[in-house]
């Protein structure tokens, strides 16, 4: 089974979540209600058979649960607890928020997300930005790979005894292969007809499905739910 | 075709340096997590490490608008990570600012390329923004939420409102001194392999 959502939703969804991460829940009541908000863009990724995915979120997003209901409390102290209370407050407080964007990115087609920015009139220096820096992240994330990979066969282990290259060692390859990939991508963009004076049309037809519909309705009611329970109560 | 209108060129190199400038953030803001100092810290780690592909990116700038989309877009990252929308208008502010002043200078003057970069820095500060106005309810959702009253007491008593101007001045400063390293960097690799 397969669920075609529309970006707008899915924008919407990550508008909400953000929202909802800003404001730390103080209650029992609000943690249920942002875990349950949480939940929603990890069984999405199941439908979307990113199988992986959501179970390794789900085991991340648990233990960091787990470890700072349990475990950490006010009075924690020391560096031990300091470094895991860190670690655990900032994966409970963000990963909302990044599992549901990674869940955007990775579903959302660039051809449909720029379609439905143009419905939403958003100017297109935004839009074509925007979807580069979508479309690059899996890329620097290759490229990195690769050259942490031609590193270790060179046997140089993080800079090679020299502090700075630490940083020089990667960054400057990295940046090479940016730049020429970019050259490449904006070639074949414009080749295709990105920038022309002509409106853009579009192969895809987006429109709102009743599980759209739904989604947006959970997720106001989730974050009104949220709103008057904290501030309101 | 209008010399001055940025290209789909332009926007596409504005998209991969925002990304590799994201990147960059976020691999130091991992670091953050591990002493609250070190939050702090980003004023100095960020615009040293961030200068080098922002040098490159600035010797791609020939038009207003690349700095403030790129500032822009910052914000909105910003924002879906969420960090809040509280810092969103510092961010476009200093990325205008930038840009106007490197436009001053015809986007070659590398004196106003050095200052526009430390501008443009500020941004970082932009972070630090929920922790300065809202403090108190700020330290009091933190514990509520779960952060260890030693992790707080130590985030607030390296930012609060006294330190953030030195914080902000910081920021400039090492924004400066890493726009110098950076273009040193830029030289020493890309000038000779001719990429720029």
């Amino acid at each position: 089974m397969s669920l075609k959502l529309d970006p707008r939703t899915k924008l919407y969804m990550i508008f909400v979540v953000s929202a909802v991460v800003m404001m730390s829940a103080t209650t029992p009541f609000l943690w249920a209600v942002r875990i349950a908000m949480t939940m929603i863009p990890i069984l999405l990724l199941i439908i979307e058979k990113h199988y992986a995915a959501a179970f390794r979120f789900l085991i991340f997003y648990g233990t960091a649960l787990l470890l700072t209901f349990r475990f950490l409390s006010e009075n924690s102290k020391g560096f031990l607890s300091a470094f895991l209370v860190g670690y655990c407050s900032i994966i409970v407080q963000f990963m909302p928020a990044m599992i549901t964007a990674w869940y955007v990115v990775r579903t959302t087609k660039i051809g449909e997300f720029v379609c439905a920015m143009q419905k939403m009139h958003i100017p297109d220096g935004i839009t074509i930005s925007l979807a580069v820096v979508m479309r690059f992240f899996p890329t620097i994330k290759e490229e990195y790979t690769s050259i942490r990979d031609a590193m270790k066969m060179r046997g140089i282990m993080l800079g090679g005894g020299n502090a700075a290259g630490i940083i020089e060692y990667r960054m400057i390859p990295l940046l090479f292969s940016c730049v020429n990939i970019g050259d490449e991508l904006s070639a074949a963009a414009v080749t295709r007809g990105l920038g022309g004076k002509v409106k853009r049309t579009s192969v895809q037809v987006l429109k709102m499905s009743a599980a759209d519909y739904l989604l947006m309705l959970l997720f106001t009611a989730a974050l009104a739910v949220f709103v008057v329970s904290k501030y309101i109560i | 075709m209008n010399d001055k209108k940025l290209q789909a060129k332009d926007f596409i190199t504005i998209g991969i340096f925002t990304a590799l400038l994201f990147v960059v953030e976020f691999a130091c803001g991992m670091l953050g997590f591990i002493h609250p100092y070190i939050v702090a810290a980003f004023v100095v780690l960020i615009p040293l490490v961030g200068s080098i592909p922002m040098m490159l990116f600035y010797t791609k700038i020939e038009k207003f608008g690349m700095l403030s989309i790129m500032s822009v877009l910052l914000a909105i990252i910003m924002f879906v990570i969420g960090m809040g929308y509280l810092g969103a208008p510092l961010i476009i502010a200093s990325g205008v600012i930038a840009d106007l002043i490197a436009r001053s200078g015809g986007y070659k003057s590398f004196k106003k390329t050095i200052i526009s970069y430390g501008v443009f820095c500020l941004w970082i500060c932009a972070n630090y923004f929920p922790v300065v106005i809202t403090a108190d309810s700020y330290r009091k959702n933190l514990i509520d939420g779960g952060y260890s009253v030693e992790y707080c007491d130590n985030l607030f008593r390296a930012i609060n409102s006294k330190t953030i101007a030195v914080l902000l001045v910081l920021c400039f400063v090492f924004g400066c001194v890493g726009a110098l390293i950076g273009k040193a960097v830029v030289k020493k690799h890309f000038e000779k392999a001719g990429i720029v």
